[in-house]
């Protein structure tokens, strides 16, 4: 909860006015609240969130005295004037504060030691700081069945809530999805949904973030943990390259909750979460977790200790007929990875690293034009998003677009082949799937006419079409003014190109049976787009698979060596802004794990040629040395706010291209998506089960028809790289001819149907 | 009621309405005719008809008294109970009448064969007319005493229902 928004004092506007009889400063138009608040001086709220809108005053909680003005003033919705004269503490304010609490409690219940919020809680901590210390009341309060369930994870106490709006505003205004409303009125008034329908969307775990009291708590850390038992870390959520500011809540080595942090970052996620990054760190501990490591032989699998298991990957390295090739995943740490290019210069000289990702080159001139942060998109006029759709892959982006939508009647433009979760708020610009180049003209000319555009672009859908991706490229530096966004796949895709790490070379040594042996880290070729090829190019190389669940690639890994996830080891991960963040040591994980960035340092060491460094962050501070592209920063640069990595060059890793096949223009388009909500770790979740889905083939009723497929029947699809079987779903809104499917949901394999460097497919569709 | 119904009904006012949220209430009022109350189906309907999401439309049907998300009685019989109809007896005209339909006497309801619904009603403007009785949302009658009262409540049970239910 942020509660204040924060004041710069530092700024030129600044007007002179009286606070409890001290002359104080703060910019001219900020509201009597903030200012007080960055001034050191506490003025009580409960109503008032600067990130959900103007004030509304609803609470009457932040009464103030300010000299001439009748009767007392909510300072949440009094802007600084020059002069004037404001007391927080006299009697009169203090009396109208106490009386405002009094009324809020004559209905809350007095039950704060069996609830949830107890301890951390606004109305509590505010009741003991302002408060009257006693009751006047003497009748009853008023009692609702308690609690109900807003939905599957989040429940509503109806007896405790002071109808601060909070919710409802959150509902109505940032997520926009209607749902939530105040019905009834006066001493009956309660949150409720259209006739108690769940409450399901894809951010509404925020409404307990927001909840100045205990009538919204989770319901997966219900009754879990105390304010007082558990310790709050600072991190950042690892499921997607938004790179969202998170906090855990840890009680004995488990991460029992995260959520959006007090003081958020506004340059990223400005404090809300989707609720994929919110509850799926349960996924975790979910079934296919490694708690031991796995050596596999002529025998068949065993499972054994970490030491033992690092010794067998020692013989398998040093036995590796050739080089050795090292593979990361999309949300391999900046530590794993620098330790991986060590290795390659040292114990394991010649080894060939790569990304397990898109390739970087038709993008290069693109990511190198002016870059803007997250928090820019609140000062643009024009807002054009190309390609993709940020409500599904990059879900926290949706709420910044509907704030520049809603509040400051910011332009939304979407270019692409279907209905995006922002089509209620944006212009569409219609381009069929894969032929982005035919809007191209009319997106560089609603580039060229607006005055401070961000344009935000979809990685996997440009790096299909470099035509596309050169022309944006050119239109955008040719504004001037204008700066753009990358809607990344990789949640630190961003952070293994800043090291120079190329996702393509290593599959074409393998293939070429160049390569001995292959480590791959947090990497999965064998379930990853391209899995085909993949398959083909690993033959029989042994594999050493650092990784923290079952998949495919471990299946058939000579050795396993589990790791730790991003809710339990350090590390750096570089968002799709550029913006390094560090993330933190949470729970303490399996205990036959170890975190990645040990397991590569523990190889070096059993290789005979350890890195100099024992530490994450000395390995980081090796690696910004070593790595332009890490623009020196240390963990004390990134802080608990990360900090921005120097944008790349033009010709960064320019070369780093993959074979362009031509898709031809037979058959469907196939339109590839990282839905995180079907990926990996929401699937996994069991607080998430709203959003378990089987996957499936999304097509239109027209393109089913032709296909001779009705809803529900199995598909057979097929294309150049592979094929798969999937249930087809008929749904409104997509176009005709082409066929949607989300990668990286466990059990599917839509995977096949992709070249390993991407690129456009097309499919044929047969029952 | 159907969202085309309700669209037609709205066409015509359509211009008397410069904000289009107040199109809501008389959307809800219209859609409660046929049943007498506003069934989930309706609501939707009037979403629909207006534009506005089910929740909301559902929020403000909830705020207002004569606009019911439950079902009520065929007629629906309110006393006013504000300062002049109190002072001039209206708590015996009401204790009677729920008394005589077996309601409950705090929150007033519906009878058991749910012909009557009896409710409180704020100051209906007939203080001259005081304690005074409006039935649905027909003309405001009065002076009652409890037993006119109970007349008026016989009389409505043996009348046929009304064909619409504006309320």
């Amino acid at each position: 909860m942020a509660d204040y928004a924060p004041v710069d004092l530092t700024a030129e506007n600044l007007v002179s006015f009286e606070l409890n009889g001290e002359k104080v400063q703060a910019p001219a138009g900020t509201m009597l609240v903030d200012a007080c608040h960055a001034l050191g001086v506490e003025v009580p709220i409960f109503c008032y969130e600067p990130r959900i809108g103007p004030p509304v005053g609803a609470c009457r909680m932040c009464l103030v005295e300010v000299e001439g003005m009748r009767g007392l003033q909510t300072a949440c919705s009094t802007p600084v004037q020059p002069d004037m004269v404001v007391r927080t503490t006299s009697e009169l304010a203090t009396q109208g504060q106490e009386s405002v609490l009094e009324l809020l409690l004559a209905n809350h219940p007095l039950d704060c030691p069996v609830c949830d919020k107890g301890g951390e809680c606004p109305l509590q901590d505010r009741t003991f700081r302002f408060g009257p210390g006693k009751s006047r009341f003497h009748e009853s309060k008023r009692h609702f069945l308690k609690p109900v369930e807003l939905s599957s994870r989040i429940a509503l106490d109806r007896e405790r809530c002071i109808s601060c709006f909070r919710c409802v505003r959150f509902s109505q205004e940032v997520a926009q999805d209607g749902q939530l409303t105040m019905q009834e009125r006066g001493g009956r008034s309660e949150i409720a949904t259209f006739s108690g329908d769940a409450y399901e969307a894809r951010f509404t775990g925020n409404i307990i973030d927001v909840c100045p009291v205990g009538a919204l708590t989770s319901i997966p850390y219900r009754f879990v943990a105390r304010p007082w038992d558990v310790t709050n870390t600072p991190s950042v959520c690892g499921l997607c390259p938004v790179g969202c500011n998170t906090e855990l809540t840890l009680r004995e080595g488990v991460v029992r909750r995260v959520s959006g942090r007090d003081e958020p970052n506004y340059a990223v996620e400005e404090g809300w979460l989707c609720d994929v990054g919110r509850w799926a760190y349960d996924s975790a501990d979910h079934t296919g977790r490694l708690h031991r490591a796995v050596v596999r032989d002529a025998n068949g699998a065993r499972e054994t200790n970490m030491a033992d298991a690092l010794s067998a990957a020692t013989l398998v390295l040093q036995r590796a007929d050739g080089p050795v090739g090292i593979l990361l995943g999309p949300a391999a740490t900046v530590e794993e990875a620098a330790i991986a290019l060590d290795l390659a210069g040292g114990a394991l000289r010649g080894a060939v690293v790569a990304r397990l990702g898109i390739p970087a080159g038709p993008l290069a001139p693109l990511r190198a034009t002016r870059r803007a942060e997250m928090g820019d998109i609140d000062d643009a006029q024009t807002v054009i998003v190309v390609g993709g759709d940020p409500s599904l892959q990059q879900p926290v982006v949706e709420l910044r677009l509907r704030k520049a939508a809603l509040r400051r009647g910011a332009r939304i433009v979407t270019v692409g082949s279907r209905r995006t979760g922002l089509a209620d708020v944006a212009e569409h610009v219609d381009a069929a799937p894969g032929a982005l180049h035919a809007a191209i003209s009319d997106i560089a000319a609603r580039i060229a006419a607006s005055a401070e555009p961000v344009v935000l672009w979809d990685e996997a859908e440009l790096a299909a079409e470099p035509a596309a991706a050169d022309a944006l490229a050119t239109a955008i530096a040719a504004n001037g003014a204008a700066r753009q966004i990358e809607l990344g796949q990789d949640p630190n895709g961003a952070g293994l190109r800043a090291l120079g790490i190329p996702a393509t070379g290593l599959r074409d040594a393998l293939a070429a049976g160049r390569l001995g042996a292959l480590i791959t880290v947090h990497a999965d070729p064998r379930s990853a787009p391209g899995r085909d090829a993949w398959d083909a190019a690993l033959g029989d190389v042994p594999v050493v698979s650092v990784a923290t669940h079952v998949d495919a690639t471990t299946d058939r890994a000579t050795v396993v060596l589990p790791s730790l996830t991003l809710w339990e080891q350090e590390g750096t991960l570089v968002s799709m802004t550029g913006r390094a963040q560090r993330v933190r040591r949470g729970a303490d994980g399996p205990d036959g794990a170890a975190p990645g960035w040990e397991i590569l340092i523990a190889l070096g060491h059993y290789l005979g040629a350890p890195p100099a460094y024992r530490t994450p962050g000395a390995a980081f501070a090796a690696a910004a040395k070593a790595h332009p592209g890490l623009g020196g920063l240390t963990y004390d640069d990134m802080g608990t706010l990360g900090a921005p990595l120097p944008p790349p060059a033009a010709d960064h890793l320019a070369g780093d291209a993959g074979e362009s096949v031509a898709a031809g223009s037979a058959g469907l388009a196939l339109v590839a998506v990282r839905d995180v909500h079907a990926g990996r770790a929401a699937q996994g979740s069991e607080a998430l089960l709203a959003f378990h889905a089987p996957a499936a083939a999304r097509v239109s009723a027209a393109t089913a028809e032709r296909a001779r497929l009705t809803d529900g029947a199995t598909a057979r699809i097929s294309s150049p790289h592979g094929e798969a079987t999937l249930p087809v779903r008929v749904a409104p809104g997509l176009p005709d001819d082409a066929v949607f499917v989300a990668l990286g949901t466990p059990g599917a394999a839509p995977e096949s149907l992709l070249g390993p460097d991407r690129g456009p497919v097309r499919v044929e569709l047969r029952p | 009621m159907t969202a085309d119904e309700i669209r037609a009904y709205l066409e015509p006012r359509r211009h008397e309405f410069a904000d289009p949220r107040s199109l809501v209430m008389p959307a809800l009022k219209y859609a409660q005719t046929t049943r007498g109350h506003l069934s989930r189906e309706d609501l939707d309907a009037v979403a629909e008809a207006t534009g506005f999401t089910p929740s909301f439309v559902e929020s403000v049907a909830s705020f207002y008294d004569r606009l019911y998300t439950q079902p009520v009685g065929n007629r629906v019989v309110s006393v006013c109970i504000t300062l002049s109809c109190m002072l001039r007896g209206s708590d015996e005209v009401w204790d009677h009448l729920c008394e005589k339909e077996g309601i409950d006497h705090h929150h007033g309801g519906t009878s058991a064969d749910g012909r009557i619904t009896i409710q409180e009603a704020q100051c209906l403007g007939y203080c001259d007319k005081a304690p005074c009785i409006q039935v649905d949302a027909d003309e405001t009658l009065g002076p009652f005493t409890p037993d006119s009262a109970a007349a008026l409540v016989d009389e409505l049970r043996a009348a046929p229902d009304p064909e619409e239910y504006w309320r």
